[in-house]
């Protein structure tokens, strides 16, 4: 019975107890003094709380100033700390970009100018080599040679 | 639903129009979980502050009342776990107004004259001081329920706990705000003998 009391006064709120249960735990609470004193304390504690609600208090006129005021200066500290954030994540591209550029800067200017004509002269003479063939190939018979032999080969028939 | 819009899409003038009309409702219900008003206002600017960066997130499905008054529950909780002050309270810590409140409610509740009567200061007092030994949630369900007659459902749409976890956080504050009590009045008794 006694944990029966206990679970009913623990499930409720004591305002909300029916008159039925009401009535069974003050029958029961006369003749249990561990249920008495359970019961004196759930009462306590339920009259605490309802007596000792607390102050309510209104905002100030001030309060809504201050609030928009704290708005702007965390929004104005996140657009810095976003700013900040891009550069941290940005900032290897732009490292990386600008040694690019350099690099390209040092190949253009640095290298003399000279030794680029050079090499240009070299390549053409190279060509000419290639292109002013003395004595043509087999394969690469010119039409006077076709045709020198084959007047040859007439001439010595007709003989 | 309009002015979430307004405010969303940065019209400053439609947020300071919601603080308007809903600040004294953060401020009566911030006033539950502290009794200094310099914590009442923390507490309610914060909300004012996180509810701004989340009104994406509100749909107009339920109320924006009702919205504000869960976000400010969750941060009066968390701002109460983030103190993390349980002290003990013992009957030498009791006042000498709140060890005669506490006798005369006694002998109220023995001869069952124990109707709950106009707020009172002593009383206040001593519950702050009684549920500072509890936890966030139990005081917010003690407070609430128990104090204010609020129901399971009334409960769920204000912390967004299920049914289930409301009876059962109900269930163990009472057990342990009654087991307080019990222990003061106990050592009330042995000291009087």
């Amino acid at each position: 019975m006694s944990e029966h009391i206990t679970q009913l006064i623990e499930e409720t709120p004591l305002a909300s107890l029916s008159d039925s249960d009401l009535t069974a735990i003050r029958t029961h609470v006369r003749d249990c003094a561990d249920c008495a004193r359970t019961f004196a304390a759930a009462q306590i504690a339920t009259l605490l709380l309802k007596e000792g609600v607390t102050e309510v208090f209104e905002p100030s006129p001030f309060f809504h100033t201050r609030v928009l005021a704290t708005l702007r200066e965390r929004q104005s500290a996140n657009e810095g700390w976003a700013w900040s954030r891009l550069w941290r994540s940005a900032s290897a591209l732009a490292y990386s970009m600008v040694a690019a550029v350099a690099l390209m800067a040092a190949v253009s200017f640095a290298i003399p100018a000279t030794s680029s004509l050079q090499e240009l002269t070299s390549a053409y003479a190279e060509d000419s080599v290639i292109l002013d063939q003395g004595e043509p190939l087999d394969d690469q018979v010119s039409d006077g040679h076709i045709l020198a032999t084959l007047y040859s080969v007439d001439e010595e028939a007709a003989r | 639903m309009d002015l979430a819009r307004f405010a969303r899409d940065g019209d400053e003038s439609a947020f300071e129009e919601i603080m308007r009309r809903y600040s004294p409702r953060i401020f009566q219900f911030a006033s539950r979980f502290f009794r200094q008003r310099s914590l009442v206002e923390e507490a309610a600017q914060e909300v004012f502050l996180k509810a701004f960066t989340e009104l994406g997130k509100f749909e107009g499905r339920g109320s924006m009342e009702g919205w504000l008054t869960r976000i400010t529950t969750n941060t009066c909780l968390n701002i109460l776990r983030s103190s993390k002050r349980r002290p003990e309270l013992t009957v030498s810590d009791l006042t000498e107004e709140q060890n005669d409140w506490v006798e005369n409610k006694l002998a109220d509740v023995a001869t069952e004259r124990h109707k709950a009567s106009e707020r009172s200061e002593v009383a206040a007092d001593l519950a702050a001081r009684v549920l500072e030994t509890l936890s966030p949630d139990d005081q917010l369900v003690l407070t609430t329920m128990d104090g204010e007659d609020a129901s399971v459902k009334e409960m769920v749409a204000l912390t967004g706990w299920s049914e289930s976890k409301v009876k059962v956080t109900a269930f163990r504050a009472r057990r342990r705000m009654r087991e307080k009590v019990e222990k003061l009045l106990a050592r009330k008794t042995k000291a009087t003998a």
